[in-house]
Parts: structure tokens; C-alpha cells; sequence
């Protein structure tokens, strides 16, 4: 799985604010890579972009993968004409059902399969959502603040189970969380205000599998490159 | 116990009539002008089975003109929905021609057609047909994107299920226009007997207006306000029964 943006300039419509100003960046191979950034700076953008979701840009995105790449964020909801569980069989491809009874019993949401998705807290709602996404076939999942609204400790569950289970994939985390995204993504892409210059830098993350426990002192240091980048 | 709809009718319908023999005995007017509550009374003995008869025949030309109307509003509002140019000379059209007093044009489908069934229909069918495509046109073109994400992303997302999704999301806004333009469906077929029909309350209340019956028009309203609450009544349950099997 490769993703090269080149050079890309964006402004939205009807709008004299230009998001980006030629911004390039690399995403490559599986594993959990993350956007980071103070809010406004065109991280859901880029997202869309990257997903075919933005249109009228120009510069060049070339996406290399086989299965394609999925775009979910945090306010998506489930139809309200059936319970959540059938909900999940009905859009499980047939190879995928055998991981439904995991995933929903690692996101802790079992309990939920028998209710209405809008009878459900937002975390379970948001839980729900990601585990239909990983349902699905994809080389690159973007996780638009998917994991909003969850405590930290079932995040953190989540996270490690997501890396476990699907160590062939790509997952563009995107997150306001600066410990989150230095402990468990392998990069992180910190995306700045169009004024700044480079506009997007990439920085190495701890990448935490929850096999060990993370080096405090590395951590510390990713993070404070995180913040000095943003 | 007697619906909300029932009781409103008859609380609007006793104050108007109070307020018609109000003015009667204050201005003393003679029983020609305006009759005695004796004389509309014994003309409700009188007249009540024909009228009743005469309102089930309105009512039945307004049930089906008014489902035709939802049938075609529906078919009209699927295809209006699309983005493409058909779509698009659909939404116009429709806004357009629901600017357009339709009862004016009562007159031609009476020419053309003749004072039978067919016209009574027609003009019931597209006085409530229009407001009931604006609406289902701004049920169904409108997204629900935080919805149909998942099933556009994942490439499931067939017309059918779009039409689902929507309809879903809106049903207490579809339901409420629906027993709203039944209300409609009832004025246009009364407006089409009051013109050129030979048969129904309409057409029964343009021969007692010739006589200046006053009463008999009193009896007549009083059977269209309770027969059109009823089918309102219906309407709404219908619609709620709807409601409670796809939300429970």
C-alpha cells in the first residue's frame, strides 16, 4: 500500500481560505500511521482527499493499493430499521463473519448486537461503527476520530487488538490525542496552518504493540517532537 | 372516547354555528337569512341519510385521488431525486407549477373530460399532488450522509436502499404530509363538485345554495368535517402503526 501526495494546493469552495499550499506527504506500508494537528488545519480534508471523497485540488495523489481505501469518522450512524447485531451479519462479506464474534467481543460492545444503534452511549456507538469498517475489505482504513467518545484504557484495547489482527493493513489514525499517536503509530504526519512552512512533517512513533512495556524516555521524546512540530 | 380530531372539529363547528345564530338573534334576521337551530334540526332529520351518502360518494373520489396522488408523488420523487438533468426538470417543474393555483384549471378538465368521475378524480388528485411532491422531493434528495457514508464507501449503496434510508429518517415529516394533504384531497374533490359534477356533497351543496338553503349547507358541512377527521383519524394511525413496526 502506497499513497504519494504531491504538491497539493486546496481551497474550499465558495471560500477565498486556501487549506493547502503545496503540501506533500508519503504513507506507506501497513501498519498504523496518524495525522495530527490543532483543529482547522484541513486534517478531515486531507483525509477525503486521500479517499477520493475532496474533489477539485490540484497537485497529484497517487494511491497504490488493492482492495482501496475506506474513509470512517466519529458521527456516522447505523440505519434505526434493526438491531445492531443483525445490522453487523448483513454487511459482513462471508470470509469476514468468523472475526465479527472477536472484534465485538475485544471493542466490548456483545451487549449492544441486541439494541437499536441509537439506544447506544456514544462510545459504544462509535465502537460499533469502527468494527463494521473493519468488517469490510481494505488495504487503507482512515479513522477520522473513530475512537471519540471511548475511555482511554478500551482505546488503548482497541488500538492494540486493531494491530494485532490486522498487522497487513494500513490505518490512518487521525487524533487530537499526542500520546496516543506517539505510543502506537508507527508515523505520524503533524499537519500545520498554511502560513507554516512545511505545511506536513513526518515523525516516527513508538509503534507499540503491548508485546512490551514502552520506553518512557522515547515516548517522552516523540511527543515533545510532535508538539515542537506542530 | 372520541379522537382529538373529532373533538376539535366539533368545538370549531359548535362556535361557528353559536356564532351564526349569535348573529341571527342579534340582528334579527329573518329564517330565511339565517334558519332557527328548530328548522336546521328538523332538515338534519330530513336530509341526513342522502347526505351521508352523498359525502361517502366525495370521500371515496378523495381516498383514491388522494392515493393516487401519494402513488405518483412517490414515482415522481424517486426519479426527482436523481442528479442528473431528468431530476433536475423535475425539482424545477414541480416548484414551479406548485406556484400555480391548479383549481383554476378545473375548468379545462371539465371541458375536456366531461362533469364525471374521471374530472372529480383528476382535480383531487392534483390539488394534493403537488405539495405532496415538493415534499417527498426535499425527503429524498436530501442526504443523510452520516448514514449512506458507509454503504456509498463500501459500494452498497443501491437506489433502493437510498430511498430506504431516507423515507426512514423522515418518516414523521412523510406521515404528517400525507394526512395533511388528505385535507387537500378533499377540498379539491368538493371545489370539483362545485363547479361542474353531478354527483356528490359538493354538487348537493351547489343545489341548496341555488335555493338559499341554508340549513341543508350547515348539514353537509357538519358531514364533511366529521367524515374528513375520521379519514384524518385513519390516516394518522396508519402512519403511527407504520412508525411503531419499523422503529420498535
Amino acid at each position: 500500500m502506497l499513497i504519494e501526495c504531491h504538491d497539493l494546493n486546496y481551497q474550499y469552495p465558495s471560500s477565498s481560505t486556501q487549506v493547502f499550499q503545496g503540501l506533500s506527504c508519503r504513507i506507506s506500508g501497513p501498519g498504523f500511521h496518524a495525522l495530527f494537528g490543532p483543529s482547522g488545519v484541513g486534517k478531515t480534508t486531507l483525509a477525503k482527499m486521500i479517499a477520493g471523497l475532496v474533489k477539485g485540488f490540484s497537485g497529484e495523489i497517487n494511491v497504490k493499493t488493492k482492495a482501496g481505501i475506506l474513509y470512517t469518522y466519529n458521527l456516522e450512524r447505523l440505519p434505526g430499521w434493526s438491531v445492531v447485531g443483525e445490522h453487523l451479519k448483513e454487511i459482513s462479506p462471508p470470509d469476514k463473519t468468523k472475526y465479527l464474534q472477536n472484534l465485538t467481543e475485544s471493542f466490548g460492545i456483545e451487549e449492544c448486537l441486541k439494541t437499536r444503534f441509537s439506544r447506544l452511549s456514544l462510545g459504544q456507538q462509535n465502537r460499533t461503527n469502527l468494527t463494521r469498517y473493519l468488517l469490510q475489505d481494505f488495504d487503507l482504513l482512515i479513522m477520522d476520530e473513530s475512537l471519540a467518545n471511548v475511555d482511554e484504557t478500551t482505546r488503548e484495547t482497541i488500538i492494540l487488538k486493531i494491530k494485532s489482527m490486522f498487522s497487513q493493513k494500513a490505518f490512518l489514525y487521525i487524533s487530537h490525542n499526542v500520546v496516543e499517536v506517539a505510543k502506537f503509530c508507527k508515523e505520524i504526519l503533524v499537519l500545520r496552518d498554511v502560513r507554516k512552512s512545511p505545511q506536513i512533517t513526518a515523525i516516527k512513533g513508538q509503534d507499540h504493540t503491548g508485546e512490551q512495556p514502552p520506553d518512557r524516555r522515547a515516548l517522552e521524546q516523540t511527543m515533545l517532537e510532535i508538539v515542537h512540530a506542530s | 372516547m372520541l379522537h382529538r380530531r373529532i373533538y376539535q372539529f366539533l368545538i370549531v363547528y359548535a362556535t361557528g354555528i353559536c356564532i351564526l345564530f349569535l348573529i341571527k338573534f342579534a340582528l334579527n334576521l329573518s329564517d330565511y337569512v339565517i334558519p332557527s337551530p328548530k328548522e336546521v334540526w328538523i332538515t338534519a332529520g330530513q336530509v341526513f341519510i342522502r347526505y351521508l351518502v352523498n359525502v361517502m360518494d366525495t370521500l371515496a373520489v378523495a381516498v383514491i385521488g388522494h392515493i393516487l396522488s401519494i402513488f405518483m408523488a412517490t414515482l415522481v420523487g424517486i426519479i426527482g431525486r436523481l442528479t442528473s438533468g431528468v431530476g433536475s426538470l423535475i425539482k424545477i417543474a414541480a416548484f414551479n407549477i406548485q406556484a400555480y393555483p391548479i383549481v383554476a384549471v378545473a375548468p379545462i378538465i371539465f371541458i375536456l373530460l366531461g362533469d364525471g368521475l374521471a374530472s372529480r378524480l383528476l382535480i383531487a388528485s392534483m390539488i394534493c399532488y403537488f405539495p405532496l411532491l415538493l415534499s417527498v422531493l426535499g425527503v429524498l434528495t436530501e442526504p443523510v450522509s452520516d448514514i449512506e457514508h458507509f454503504y456509498r464507501m463500501t459500494g452498497r449503496l443501491t437506489w433502493q436502499l437510498e430511498v430506504k434510508i431516507r423515507v426512514f429518517e423522515n418518516i414523521t415529516k412523510l406521515t404528517t404530509v400525507v394526512s395533511g394533504s388528505a385535507t387537500l384531497a378533499m377540498v379539491g374533490t368538493i371545489v370539483a363538485e362545485f363547479i361542474a359534477a353531478d354527483a356528490g356533497i359538493g354538487y348537493t351543496i351547489r343545489i341548496a345554495l341555488y335555493q338559499s338553503d341554508l340549513a341543508k349547507i350547515l348539514v353537509a358541512l357538519f358531514l364533511i368535517g366529521i367524515w374528513t377527521s375520521l379519514y384524518l383519524v385513519c390516516l394518522e394511525w396508519i402512519g403511527h402503526l407504520i412508525q411503531k413496526k419499523w422503529q420498535r
